[in-house]
């Protein structure tokens, strides 16, 4: 008796410790991600700043090359687009900063922070540097910084078994591309004998076998067809913060490499020009096909970034194929293309990415059959993700009909001005792409929405979900903003990239800057649209629609009493009229099987099965891999371990070299 | 009344009456086919006046942007009737550019398909998939059409493109006229008419358009089914500016001549449309697309000619 009375007053007198210990451990652990957010979102804004106060002097920093770290000096160089990058990269950033605290706390007991926070910074940083980097030593070894610590990051929720995977798919796809980067710079540096960009040129043949290892290296990074297998496995499997900082940039450091190094670098051979617009137009076709028809909300955006970043190859190949021919005022609108529409799909896929976040958070699922009805409980959420999906419509006024118009405008443009009767219908057929695309484009992002936010919720957990903290709110909110204020003032900000592009050693002899007016315009008045648009909606929804009496019913249900969720459009079922007309790609099947012991007439079960195989990866990839690792057991078998046998093969060496020698 | 304002009044009157007149014209053309006498040519009017009379039935599952998809959808036509030179003579803005045109034509799209999903009927929701394959087949189809033309005028402006002063189309009546015949099929697709949707009959057979709008009732249904007219009557309105420029002897007319023939022009297709459909019959969804190839492969011949006609220059 004794005992236990004694027994309880320590309880009580150590319960109330436990708990304020508890609390304390808690506040620290929620103040562990709110420290480094605050510092990114510092950095970041600090950036901006350095970069908004330079204004028209885009020379930012220009270190000279002593600085020393190591045996080798690292260079650093800001240019116009370098800024330009580093501006993007900046704004991405600070959103990111404002969502991690309250979303990283859904994963407090999955992901460990420390690891977590440490490898981002270094990813942060070495972005930063990647894009500043003026020579191709330092570029390498921020590039590998980046590679290994975004792969940490892919594998932060490490626990699973799916994301095991996906972070070996992606470590490997790193591999082979810096592998490929490594012997292109080192085959440059053999023809020029420096390491500098400024110094390399690929205007000569010998420096073509470089350039197209260069290029194949940027088009692995940056997800192009048919190196993408890694874009659609990472991005699920990373935490939203990370797929939209390497959605939103990462790939865009590829398009930014091929920018800086192969068109600054004067790039005048047509056939690996034909390859990258090549590469380009089948990525963006297989990319949009293939995200119509996922299931998964983050692979259908992954998919979608297929698409985009296909958008941007074709108009820098265009832009090169301009300037070969001579049009250097074409050229030049098609670089603002490719750089306009970098920077527009960084920001509303990072935007779209956030918002795929907090529905994972708040539903506690991605997958579209299970999602429906947020826009009732996420109204905000909804909403910027309706903006994002508009924005990558390329809807005017949004800033990605601003830069779709101008890669329309390339084609176009083509098709006129070249003399080639092959560039003129390979003009043409890339508008006919664009608009089966942009049609594609549109229905993959319907589906979307309509599938994730409109009609009733599929799951409970879709049913119960609710609006997410404020910092999970803003973070895209203020990616709109910026989203929509690039469309609606595109006619400033189309100059604004053109100026900064032209300003850059390599392309000033597209244009002077007094030239400029002329060569690059946005003729659109995608201001006066947006006010049109505005205040013709506001106008007839006050004077027609608000006055009306309006009675709450329940959806039409053809008698047959309360519809199911079940009854609504699956996202199998909405995508599969336009599966079907291209089903010889997708390899899509669909199996329909009606079980019952009168099935013809009273069917008891009916189950449908929708397939659909990349054969990609399941007769190239696969196949290979599977080859390569048996290939491998058998090179094994060459380093046994035994002391012997190494002797051996030094004796062997030895005497081949002896012999070698002897004959030379 | 000086002339100015006397182009403002003859301009809101066309947006106004042209759509409601040429429903009712397709209408009228197959009611005296089928024998009948038909509704008077103001009926869509009519129609429209008593829908907003009526109250507005929603449903629970839906969350707001029903009702914007239909505001907004208006505004954008709106907006297109203001830019796009479906008309010989309107006050407008004096450039005309192709795609913002198409891209602004997406943002209806985007938004009715949107509104149909809302409800979480299976109708509106089948319907919209339609509408988003459809649209996927024929944008190609009639985008490419005026990117021929103008690739030979050297512009992506409509306004420069259709300009009567422009010599370089002289010669070519060809271009022009598969282009409006591109543009002409490709309306048909767009506006669910006849081969591809029945807008008529019971719901189980039109699939595309009625699907998407079957829980739109009251103003709001008025508000749907104007800008629905209004679509097909501005398109109607850039085919028959294309067959126009096709004919030399109209292409030098005085410009009161050719406002008058764009006018009649339109209704006149929208006779042809109501003798088409009288004597047609609905496809099945599967031969669709061979029907938008017919669209599709007039395009490709002209801008084959497109391809072929500024080198030999």
């Amino acid at each position: 008796m004794k005992y236990k009375t004694d027994s309880a007053r320590l309880n009580t007198t150590i319960s109330p410790l436990s708990q304020t210990d508890a609390t304390a451990a808690n506040y620290r652990k929620r103040n562990a991600n709110l420290v480094p957010s605050a510092l990114i979102f510092a950095i970041a804004s600090g950036v901006l700043l350095s970069l908004v106060h330079q204004g028209n002097h885009l020379h930012l920093i220009r270190t000279a090359p002593p600085m020393v770290l190591g045996v080798f000096p690292l260079s650093f160089q800001c240019d116009g687009l370098a800024s330009l990058f580093m501006g993007l990269l900046s704004i991405i950033l600070i959103s990111i900063s404002f969502y991690s605290p309250s979303y990283l706390n859904h994963f407090k007991d999955r992901i460990q922070m420390g690891g977590y926070w440490t490898a981002m910074f270094l990813f942060v940083g070495s972005m930063y540097g990647v894009v500043l980097s003026a020579d191709a030593v330092t570029f390498l070894v921020l590039w590998e910084i980046m590679s290994l610590s975004s792969a940490a990051l892919v594998a932060s929720d490490y626990s699973h078994r799916v994301v095991q995977k996906s972070a070996m798919i992606y470590l490997g796809a790193t591999r082979i591309a810096t592998a490929l980067l490594c012997g292109g710079f080192l085959a440059m540096h053999a023809v020029t004998g420096s390491w500098s960009f400024a110094d390399w040129t690929f205007s000569s043949s010998s420096s073509y076998v470089a350039g197209c290892l260069i290029l194949l290296a940027f088009c692995i990074k940056a997800g192009i067809w048919p190196f993408h297998i890694w874009l659609p496995y990472t991005h699920p499997a990373a935490p939203s913060t990370v797929s939209a900082l390497m959605s939103g940039f990462t790939i865009k450091i590829a398009i930014y490499g091929i920018m800086r190094i192969l068109v600054c670098g004067g790039l005048n051979s047509p056939e690996i020009i034909n390859l990258a617009l090549f590469l380009g137009a089948v990525s963006t076709f297989w990319g949009i096909l293939f995200a119509l028809v996922q299931n998964d909300l983050k692979r259908l955006l992954a998919y979608s970034s297929i698409e985009n970043i296909g958008m941007i190859l074709i108009a820098i190949a265009l832009g090169l194929k301009a300037k070969l021919a001579g049009l250097e005022a074409l050229a030049l609108v098609a670089f603002v293309a490719a750089t306009f529409h970098c920077m527009n799909h960084g920001l509303f896929k990072s935007l779209l990415f956030l918002c795929a976040g907090t529905i994972d958070t708040q539903a506690h699922t991605r997958d579209l059959r299970r999602l429906g009805g947020l826009a009732k409980q996420m109204p905000w959420t909804a909403a910027c993700f309706l903006g994002g999906s508009l924005a990558i419509c390329s809807i005017p006024p949004l800033n990605g009909f601003a830069s779709k118009w101008l890669i329309y405008q390339t084609f176009f443009k083509t098709t006129y001005e070249t003399s080639s009767y092959l560039d003129r219908g390979i003009a043409f057929a890339g508008i006919c792409l664009l608009s089966v695309v942009g049609g594609l484009t549109i229905a993959t992002f319907v589906k979307a929405i309509g599938v994730s936010f409109l009609g009733n919720a599929r799951s409970k957990s879709a049913e119960i979900a609710r609006e997410a903290k404020l910092g999970m709110v803003v973070a895209p909110l203020f990616l709109l903003i910026v989203c929509v204020t690039l469309g609606v003032g595109a006619a400033q900000s189309v100059p604004f990239i053109a100026k900064a592009l032209v300003e850059t050693p390599g392309l000033q002899s597209l244009a002077s800057p007094d030239q400029l007016q002329a060569t690059v315009q946005f003729p659109i008045p995608m201001n006066m649209i947006a006010l049109s648009l505005f205040s013709m909606s506001a106008l007839i929804y006050m004077f027609f629609l608000k006055t009306s009496r309006t009675r709450k019913y329940s959806t039409w249900d053809c008698g047959f009493g309360t519809l199911s969720t079940r009854t609504q459009v699956s996202s199998d079922s909405f995508a599969q009229p336009m599966a079907r007309i291209f089903r010889p790609i997708l390899k899509y099947q669909a199996k329909l099987k009606i079980d019952g012991d009168d099935c013809r007439h009273f069917p008891e079960k009916v189950n449908v099965e929708v397939q659909m195989v990349s054969i990609l990866e399941s007769r190239i990839y696969l196949p290979t891999l599977a080859l390569i690792s048996h290939a491998s057991k058998y090179l094994a078998k060459l380093q046994a371990g035994s002391i012997h046998l190494y002797l051996l093969y030094v004796c062997i060496t030895l005497v081949v070299l002896l012999l070698v020698g002897v004959h030379l | 009344m000086n002339s100015a304002l006397s182009l403002w009044l003859f301009y809101l009157l066309c947006v106004v009456f042209a759509p409601i007149l040429v429903l009712g014209t397709i209408r009228k053309t197959k009611a005296r086919l089928q024998n009948r006498i038909g509704p008077p040519l103001l009926q869509p009017l009519f129609d429209l006046v008593k829908l907003c009379r009526k109250s507005e039935t929603l449903s629970k599952t839906m969350c707001g942007i029903f009702r914007l998809a239909s505001v907004i959808s208006l505004a954008d036509m709106l907006l297109i009737a203001w830019i796009a030179p479906w008309l010989c003579y309107k006050p407008g803005p004096d450039s005309a550019d192709i795609f913002l045109i198409f891209y602004l034509f997406a943002l209806t799209r985007m938004f009715t398909m949107l509104g149909a999903l809302d409800s979480g009927s299976a109708f509106g929701a089948f319907g919209a998939s339609r509408e988003a394959t459809l649209s996927l087949l024929v944008e190609p189809a009639a985008l490419l059409g005026f990117i021929s033309i103008g690739a030979l005028t050297g512009s992506s402006d409509l306004l420069q493109i259709l300009s009567f002063s422009n010599a370089q189309l002289s010669g070519s009546p060809g271009i022009w006229l598969l282009v409006g015949t591109a543009v002409l099929l490709a309306n048909l697709v767009e506006s669910s008419r006849m081969p591809v949707d029945d807008p008529t009959t019971h719901l189980e057979l039109t699939m595309v358009h009625e699907a998407m709008i079957l829980e739109a009732s009251g103003r709001n249904l008025a508000l749907i089914e104007y800008t629905h007219a209004l679509r097909m009557t501005i398109l109607l309105g850039l085919s028959v500016q294309c067959f126009m420029r096709a004919i030399p002897s109209i292409w030098n007319a005085e410009p009161a001549v050719q406002g008058l023939i764009n006018l009649t022009g339109i209704f006149f297709l929208a006779v042809l449309i109501g003798i088409f459909e009288s004597i047609s019959v609905k496809l099945q969804w599967r031969k669709v697309p061979e029907f938008i190839a017919y669209s599709l492969t007039m395009s490709l011949l002209a801008s084959l000619i497109a391809i072929g006609g500024r080198a030999m220059k």
